[in-house]
């Protein structure tokens, strides 16, 4: 399973099957045969996992001037959430630009847990996107020594390779 | 900036106080086909019911019990649902009311902090608080992938299917923000299962070296094999009553005093606000903390600390009076899955000052003896071999932290790690060199239980009753 000569990480996952149900995106996941599959909702989410596909990253934030916290102006959240959890009302979406940010953390996994469908070696990595303020678990891209602090730039698999998953964001180093 | 307001913060007050009076255990093994759960679970409770000086016998002190608590991580593990229920009707405890208790790996403490609010409340006079995991029916790294879905399923659990790896970033961000050595995190899995091996329970003991934790094959960096606990089996329970039961049942009862905090479950979801500050620590203790933070992007609780711990022990300490955690505890279990967090506990329980943690473990007062004075260590961890060394099978390990505690207070240490006999129930001889890990006359010790990146935590003051 190691691809240590590479410089690049590579997938083995297959595209999830997604159904949208009511608007809400249902993926597909198989346990154990077709026979086992779980449906799983990404209810008001979808347009993160849809954005991701068509290579925009979408975060959310709160717009409620009376909300304890953002009083209107709410920082952008990625991972992204319906609902405000200071204010409790509808958050609403924003597209990150060209999304670009920094290594806040990393850890080179060297085995994961059976079904991982990202090659090992890899750095999975903490990102801090500029203009967002909660921090996002991805993975990197490259294969060579990193340090915290490092830039990084957004990647995304779209189209066919999309994935439907959170591992359709990836990055690379600057 | 997050704010709590006042109703967050309420100490709680319990209507009635809680005594522990009984802790039974089994060994701990990563396989163990001998027997099934429900006969684990039998060990234990017979072992609580026999074995701890009770001034009744063993089925009149089952005739007081009408309330149980069972603690139980994942029914993944055994393909299993409702294993409480087969428990419960195997130790004969039928029709009695029973739930069962699931917060990640602070089930154990969970399961002891619903257990002592029964007794508390007035609900139950004596509750039975028992928990167990059976890790052992899965191939380990099928375990690892059920433990990790544990994790954010839509966000996390993909990106490694290990948790070590969610905390090895925990691990690489304390260790550049505070400059930690990494010997030192390699000191603490040398300790904790070095101290192993003094346990008939332990599954792990060894007798290891710096450079041999160090040496070792990392799982996620900076975690190496050696810094990770282990999938285990075994089951743990505990004995709570209230005052009037607990001094007729045993002449040497221990006060519990428990409280939970929990955060989320993403650690990059944690939105910085003001350190909750424990009853030894100031605004200006933390000036200089906060500079720093500021220079690194350091958020409390962030990537550094775990809030949960922080907020448990922030209200443990009201409800025991702890007033300095150094000076008023005489031992504590950290729930050391990764050395890394046991390093970070040290902060959040205020054993030293946020950013010190480093500097608290080379300074030798968390061994029973210190290693550079030869005197007793202020607060010796992990005696019991902690997770590292003796076990984690996660829904009797809080419950198990406070059984070490418990006989430790009540000066039992030697009976209950130091008898051949013992040793030979789990097909072991006791060591030749085996030594006494007895501390000196404790009044108070504590015990740690925490769940995913500290997406929940209990913290337990125990204290000596007579
Ligand atoms: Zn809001």
């Amino acid at each position: 399973m190691t691809m240590a000569n590479d410089d690049k990480v590579t997938l083995r996952a297959v595209p999830a099957a997604v159904e949208s149900v009511h608007g809400a995106w249902v993926v597909q996941l198989p346990r154990f045969g077709a026979e086992g599959t779980h449906y799983h909702t990404y209810g008001l989410l979808t347009p993160y996992f849809k954005g991701l596909g068509e290579g925009r990253l979408l975060g959310t934030k709160c717009v409620n001037p009376r909300c304890p916290v953002s009083s209107g102006s709410g920082e952008l959240w990625l991972p992204p959430r319906a609902d405000c959890p200071d204010c409790h009302q509808p958050m609403t979406w924003q597209e990150v630009k060209e999304p670009r940010g920094y290594i806040y953390s990393y850890t080179h996994v060297e085995r994961g847990g059976t079904g991982l469908e990202i090659a090992c070696p890899y750095y999975q990595i903490d990102v801090k996107i500029d203009g967002v303020c909660t921090i996002i678990k991805s993975y990197l891209l490259d294969r060579r020594p990193i340090k915290i602090g490092e830039r990084v730039r957004a990647r995304f698999r779209t189209g066919p390779e999309a994935t439907h998953t959170c591992l359709d964001l990836c990055w690379e180093l600057e | 900036m997050i704010t709590f307001a006042p109703g967050n913060l309420r100490v709680p007050r319990w209507t009635r106080p809680v005594y522990m009076v009984a802790a039974g255990t089994t060994d701990f093994r990563k396989r163990y086909p001998e027997k099934k759960l429900d006969e684990l679970c039998m060990m234990a409770f017979r072992m609580l019911l026999e074995e701890n000086d009770l001034r009744q016998d063993p089925l009149e002190v089952k005739g007081h019990i009408n309330f149980a608590c069972y603690g139980e991580f994942a029914d993944h593990f055994q393909d299993q649902l409702l294993c409480e229920a087969k428990v419960h009707d195997y130790l004969g405890l039928d029709l009695l009311p029973n739930v069962g208790i699931k917060t990640g790996g602070a089930t154990g403490g969970s399961t002891m902090l619903m257990g002592a609010t029964t007794v508390a409340s007035g609900m139950s006079d004596c509750t039975l608080v028992l928990g167990w995991e059976r890790m052992d029916e899965v191939k380990t790294w099928t375990g690892n992938y059920y433990i990790a879905s544990a994790a954010c399923k839509e966000f996390e659990t993909r990106l490694a299917r290990n948790y070590a790896s969610y905390y090895a970033p925990m691990a690489r961000r304390f260790q550049e923000m505070y400059g930690v050595d990494e010997r030192v995190r390699a000191e603490i899995a040398v300790k904790n299962r070095g101290y192993a091996c003094s346990s008939p329970y332990a599954q792990q003991p060894g007798r290891h070296t710096v450079d041999e934790v160090l040496g070792g094959e990392i799982v996620s960096d900076p975690l190496r094999f050696l810094e990770c606990c282990a999938m285990s089996v075994g089951s743990a329970a505990a004995l709570l009553c209230s005052e009037e039961l607990a001094f007729q049942l045993t002449d040497r009862p221990v006060r519990l005093y428990i409280a939970g905090g929990s955060h989320t479950l993403r650690t990059g979801d944690r939105r910085p606000m003001r350190i909750l500050l424990l009853p030894h620590e100031t605004e200006e203790g933390y000036a200089s903390l906060y500079r720093d933070m500021g220079k690194q992007d350091g958020r409390w609780p962030g990537f550094e600390s775990f809030g949960a711990t922080r907020f448990a022990a922030y209200m443990a300490y009201r409800m025991a009076g702890v007033q300095n955690p150094i000076e008023d505890l005489d031992l504590v279990e950290t729930h050391d899955a990764f050395t890394i967090s046991d390093l970070q506990t040290y902060g959040d329980v205020g054993l030293t000052l946020y950013g010190r943690e480093q500097d608290y473990v080379t300074s030798g007062d968390c061994y029973l003896k210190n290693p550079h004075t030869g005197k007793p260590g202020k607060c010796p961890a992990n005696l019991s071999g902690g997770l590292l060394g003796t076990m984690h099978a996660v829904g009797a390990t809080g419950i198990f932290q406070c059984d070490e505690v418990f006989w430790q207070l009540q000066g039992k240490y030697d009976r209950f790690h130091g008898d051949p006999a013992l040793w030979r129930r789990y097909g072991k001889e006791k060591p030749a060199d085996w030594t006494s890990l007895q501390v000196d006359d404790p009044r108070r010790g504590l015990a740690i239980s925490h769940a995913g990146v500290g997406s929940h935590v209990t913290c337990a003051v125990l204290e000596r009753a007579w």
